[in-house]
């Protein structure tokens, strides 16, 4: 029996969480990692030795799903393997809308007793319409009602990504260093072997799930890949989606005498899936964070010429070279741009030609700096603007005086807010890291996307540009 | 005719279908394919050769070789009925020292088509994602640069027209240093014509049309080769 859309709702935006098998070995993770949950969190344990410490935490304990006095939406499962089959039977008797199978030890291990003990825990499931995610995964993250299964993972606020994960691992990295740069999920679901429901499910739920306004996918294989195929094609038509293809699944075996079959690798089938569904390819933790955050901070720009502002000469070559290699063009300014520039800029260790090699002229006068992008903003050969922030001359003094770095602030801000054209800014840490990561955080409030590199911030505007959902 | 040419391909317990029975599957989905017939005779390859018209090609049909050219066993441009004649023995005696013992079904006759920019096209099985299709120029930029694009079957028309541009040899495509250019529109239907006849032949596990003839009145597969899946 496929799981319907009202029940997978009722596991995936709980109002009553359960959490079965926590011990104090394990440092009671599961529980002390809903402590901020919205809402009341039980425990099951039948473990005489455990209940005192599971108590002394505040959590009601009960020897069975069924002695809880509320409808369970959400439970978590972490008791060994060969007691799942019971505890799924339970949340089936129980009417729990979900379960997380923390549980591993399955059909990944190869063994035959794992294989067993995997079909067993189908067998219970299946019929019963049970929203059963893993086994062998983390499970549910939803920071907006406090759902966790990390304490450093963000609660109370409202995130705004969807993030499916085959791996555990992968997930909870996304969720936290992406907190660390501002992004936060609606919801991600760490689904592991997958048995009940697969990536496809949670991608329509993502799709149609208003809180979400872009989908990243960390997946190693599908199941059904006729269907991904599918559903991907209508996911990425409604919103953007962003996939992370880990490892190469081996091939056939089978005698190959084609040129085609030849070819035809696993990673040249993904890459080519995943651009006729109109999503974007990344392919590590850094890339996915960095596009997710292009995609969300910056408009799109079908156009690939871009105008540039650095702040010496040397940074000016080589933030170039970065973007073009990425596919942009930094094309020389209209001529009115130029009779405008010629006007005010100081071309005395400076350039105006493109990129615009700016310190001196907006040191001698911030006003500057607004006039550069209004320039920008009106040139007819300019899609896009990047700008070097330049932590190495600066970031020292914007702590000594912050009303410099709030008139930086406010100029670009008022770009954005104006501007049709997409805007993202580079800053490197440098050798003053802390003060560096004080302008980041700062800027990062002000909803202004900073990379790290030039690279990273040509790719990164490159790869968003390219996604079909607008 | 498809389906009697896959029967009779499984009772006979092969999985390689002949260029003239690969070629007879794809005329009869409306792919623009050479018309090619098999010849058990000398008399019988002039007599098709007389109404298919010269120049022609000869080509050995073996079940027991997969690569024609590796042993020898293709004659092109072949003018008249005395040229003809002399390849017909030409290829027997070379086949006949580089694949001693294989057994011949014959030769197949077809016209010379005029060429063009040479593509490769092509489908084969993907585990997860089942039938694909496979798009690039032919040649050296196939078999050593490997440049060619993917899709995943069924198509949709703007699939193809994106697979076509994808790949980095496309400015051949576009008219290059003399050639002229292709006609886009032709390679574009040929794909959703593959695409459609991967969908109504499971059985097809890999195809080459190697090479297609991309010209500026259109496209034609000058070669073709189908291996059928294993099982069933």
């Amino acid at each position: 029996m496929a799981v319907t859309r009202e029940r997978l709702t009722r596991a995936l935006a709980p109002k009553v969480v359960a959490v079965i098998g926590d011990k104090k070995a394990s440092g009671y993770n599961w529980l002390r990692s809903m402590k901020e949950f919205d809402g009341p969190v039980y425990s099951v344990q039948v473990d005489e030795n455990e209940i005192p410490g599971i108590e002394e935490l505040g959590i009601p304990n009960y020897k069975s799903l069924t002695d809880i006095p509320d409808q369970v939406d959400f439970a978590v499962c972490a008791v060994p393997r060969q007691v799942a089959p019971f505890i799924v039977q339970g949340c089936v008797e129980a009417n729990v809308g979900g379960v997380t199978l923390f549980t591993s030890g399955f059909a990944e291990t190869g063994e035959e007793i794992g294989v067993e003990l995997q079909n067993k825990i189908f067998e219970i499931a299946d019929p019963s319409g049970l929203a059963l995610i893993g086994p062998n995964c983390m499970g549910l993250h939803v920071p907006g009602l406090g759902v966790r299964f990390n304490r450093d993972q963000p609660a109370g606020v409202q995130g705004n990504i969807g993030f499916v994960s085959q791996s555990g691992t992968h997930g909870m990295n996304f969720s936290l260093t992406g907190a660390a740069q501002g992004l936060y999920c609606s919801t991600l679901v760490s689904f592991g072997n997958g048995i009940i429901l697969e990536a496809s499910d949670y991608l329509e739920y993502l799709a149609d799930d208003p809180q979400t306004e872009v989908i990243g996918m960390y997946i190693e294989g599908a199941r059904d890949g006729r269907r991904l195929f599918r559903t991907l094609r209508e996911v990425a038509a409604k919103k953007p989606v962003i996939i992370w293809k880990g490892g190469q699944t081996e091939g056939g075996g089978r005698a190959i005498r084609s040129h085609t079959a030849s070819l035809a690798s696993d990673q040249a089938i993904w890459e080519a899936m995943i651009r006729q569904v109109g999503a974007v390819a990344v392919h590590n933790l850094d890339e996915m964070i960095d596009v997710v955050k292009a995609t969300l901070l910056t408009k799109r720009t079908q156009g690939n010429r871009l105008g540039l502002i650095a702040m010496t000469g040397g940074q000016s070559v080589v933030l170039t070279d970065a973007f073009e290699k990425a596919g942009w063009k930094v094309p020389t300014l209209s001529d009115d741009s130029y009779a405008q520039l010629s006007e005010f800029f100081n071309i005395i260790g400076g350039s105006y030609r493109n990129p615009l090699d700016a310190a001196g002229t907006i040191g001698q006068d911030p006003k500057h700096l607004d006039t550069i992008f209004d320039i920008l903003n009106a040139d007819e050969n300019i899609d896009a603007v990047g700008m070097e922030l330049s932590a190495t001359f600066m970031a020292r003094r914007w702590q000594d005086k912050p009303e410099e770095f709030d008139r930086l602030i406010n100029s670009i801000k008022r770009f954005r807010d104006e501007s049709d054209k997409p805007f993202l800014a580079a800053l490197h840490p440098s050798h003053v890291e802390e003060a560096a990561l004080k302008a980041r955080l700062r800027l990062q409030e002000e909803g202004i996307p900073t990379f790290p590199t030039f690279e990273r911030a040509a790719n990164a505007l490159r790869k968003a540009s390219t996604l079909s959902a607008v | 005719m498809t389906a009697d040419v896959i029967a009779q391909a499984r009772a006979e317990r092969r999985t390689l279908l002949s260029e003239i029975e690969a070629k007879q599957m794809l005329a009869a989905a409306g792919v623009n394919v050479t018309e090619t017939r098999l010849a058990a005779s000398a008399d019988e390859a002039a007599s098709h050769a007389a109404e298919l018209g010269y120049p022609v090609a000869l080509k050995v049909v073996s079940e027991a070789i997969t690569h024609k050219t590796d042993v020898g066993g293709v004659e092109l441009g072949i003018a008249d009925e005395s040229a003809l004649r002399a390849a017909w023995d030409a290829i027997h005696a070379r086949v006949a020292e580089a694949s001693p013992g294989a057994e011949l079904q014959g030769l197949s006759v077809q016209p010379m088509a005029e060429p063009g920019a040479e593509v490769i096209l092509g489908i084969t099985q993907d585990q997860q994602f089942g039938p694909v299709l496979m798009f690039g120029l032919g040649g050296v930029f196939v078999e050593v640069l490997k440049d060619v694009a993917f899709r995943i079957v069924p198509l949709e028309p703007r699939d193809a027209s994106e697979m076509v541009r994808e790949i980095q040899g496309f400015p051949v495509l576009e008219g290059f240093r003399g050639t002229p250019a292709a006609n886009l529109d032709a390679i574009e239907s040929m794909l959703l014509q593959l695409s459609e006849f991967a969908e109504a032949n499971p059985d097809v596990a890999e195809l080459d049309l190697n090479p297609v003839f991309a010209r500026p009145d259109g496209a034609i597969a000058v070669d073709a080769r189908i291996l059928l899946t294993s099982d069933s």
